[in-house]
């Protein structure tokens, strides 16, 4: 069986006009103004959290309001970013996040592949959060 | 033996929907823009964007097996069904109904779910999101559901093209701009039942799998109304938290990787890649089905609160 390469003169226009149409609609979308960021904040922290089925214990959130770290009822924790107008929330035991905490800054990392690193400016950086300083796992 | 001819110059039906594609989404973000109905955000629709770029690279690139196995399939046919109007109208019903196994398998399977989390891993529902497509859909072997209507005898150019009408169908479905759509709904898959096919809410989870035709989900179980009550949120139930559309495109096979190099047992890799998403060997991770478990016995207590005020 002879290869053939699939990736005729035809192919190539194809696939650079679709991205000259792809930038437009990207180009679109960000004149319209659609750049909103959601905020997040205690409320939405609370329903995330009840989506879930469990109640904040102690929470954080980012001097930007983009980003949040709190404790759960049922031990875990939980990360929360901005994704756009939505807020996207990553549960997990305290035991697969690796937690660098320091009186501004506050970075977590997940031992497996289902959420991007975590990085905060914090105001302050209250007690409850020391705990996790040492990679989390006490929970 | 080859296949019997089409009667007429089979058009390439995505390739001419793709300006009405582009038209429609412009449409959209206006109407968005001066409704307030409905959300944008430019990344989220560059990601879409991306990956239905990508889904067209890697079509061009190894699409071709798909059509080698369709034609392979088809030496093998039952029936020499050719090119007329009942066996087109059969065609049509039948690789609707493929179509139903196919999306419900990719929800209920992980091997399957790996390419269609893709479609799913937007919180944000709009006609962009009806392009983000897998990047490996041909590789994690989808089209295997739409053989046995080769096998039948379906001619091959007449099943890719109900998969292609199929496609162009479902494109503007994905928009919240339309809210319900009266006797409609009865019959056909509209923006109202996908927006519960594509929620996160316990309530909507695992429903409306149809292509074209809702009726398959009225008649297996799986068709769950919207209520006006509760507001979809849209995703996958552990959020991405990224734009990054190979993270977005590969993250659930690394996922899968990951599970089987550390599995401890053989029983626990057939698991992890044939389970249902969420599958572990302890129960310790969530599966949708524990997920309504757990939401349907949350709605039998009372709230604390209420307790309370009694």
């Amino acid at each position: 069986m002879q290869f053939e390469n699939p990736f005729g003169v035809e192919e190539l226009i194809e696939l650079g006009g679709s991205a000259a149409v792809v930038l437009l609609m990207i180009g679109v979308a960000a004149v319209l103004g659609f750049r909103m960021s959601a905020r997040i904040d205690d409320g939405e922290l609370t329903r995330l959290a009840e989506a879930e089925g469990v109640r904040v214990d102690n929470s954080v959130i980012a001097q930007n309001g983009r980003t949040a770290f709190a404790r759960l009822s049922d031990g875990r924790v939980m990360v929360a970013r901005v994704m756009g107008a939505d807020v996207s929330a990553r549960f997990a035991p305290a035991s697969i996040v690796r937690m660098n905490v320091n009186a501004r800054r506050l970075n977590a990392t997940f031992a497996d592949t289902g959420f991007p690193p975590l990085k905060m400016r914090l105001d302050d950086s209250p007690a409850w959060l020391k705990e996790f300083s040492s990679g989390g796992d006490k929970a | 033996m080859t296949p019997p001819a089409a009667p007429f110059e089979l058009p390439p039906i995505i390739t001419y929907a793709v300006p009405g594609f582009v038209l429609l989404i412009i449409i959209e973000m206006i109407a968005v823009r001066l409704t307030k109905k409905g959300r944008y955000e430019y990344r989220d629709s560059a990601s879409s964007l991306a990956m239905g770029l990508g889904n067209r690279v890697f079509g061009i690139a190894i699409g071709g097996l798909v059509v080698l196995a369709y034609f392979g399939v088809y030496q093998f046919r039952l029936f020499n069904l050719g090119w007329t109007w009942p066996v087109m109208i059969a065609c049509f019903f039948a690789e609707d109904l493929a179509y139903y196994w196919f999306h419900r398998i990719a929800h209920e399977r992980r091997f399957f779910w790996a390419s269609h989390i893709v479609h799913h891993s937007s919180q944000h529902y709009n006609l962009t999101t009806a392009l983000r497509q897998t990047w490996t859909g041909t590789l994690g072997l989808n089209f295997i559901f739409w053989l046995p209507l080769l096998y039948i005898g379906f001619p091959p150019l007449m099943v890719l093209m109900f998969s292609s009408i199929s496609l162009v169908y479902q494109f503007w479905i994905h928009t919240e701009l339309i809210d319900r759509m009266g006797p409609f709904e009865w019959i056909f898959n509209t923006p109202s039942h996908h927006r519960v096919h594509h929620a996160t809410n316990a309530k909507y989870l695992d429903a409306n799998y149809a292509g074209v035709l809702i009726i398959w989900d009225r008649m297996f179980g799986t068709f769950v109304p919207e209520d006006a009550k509760e507001k979809p949120h849209y995703g996958i139930v552990s959020q991405l938290g990224t734009f990054n559309p190979f993270r977005i495109a590969f993250h659930e096979w690394a996922g899968i990787w990951r599970d089987v190099t550390h599995a401890k047992s053989i029983k626990d890799v057939f698991g992890y890649v044939f389970g249902p998403p969420g599958w572990s060997p302890d129960g310790s991770r969530k599966t949708s089905a524990s997920i309504k478990a757990e939401w349907a016995a949350r709605q039998q207590t009372p709230p604390a609160s209420a307790v309370a005020a009694e």
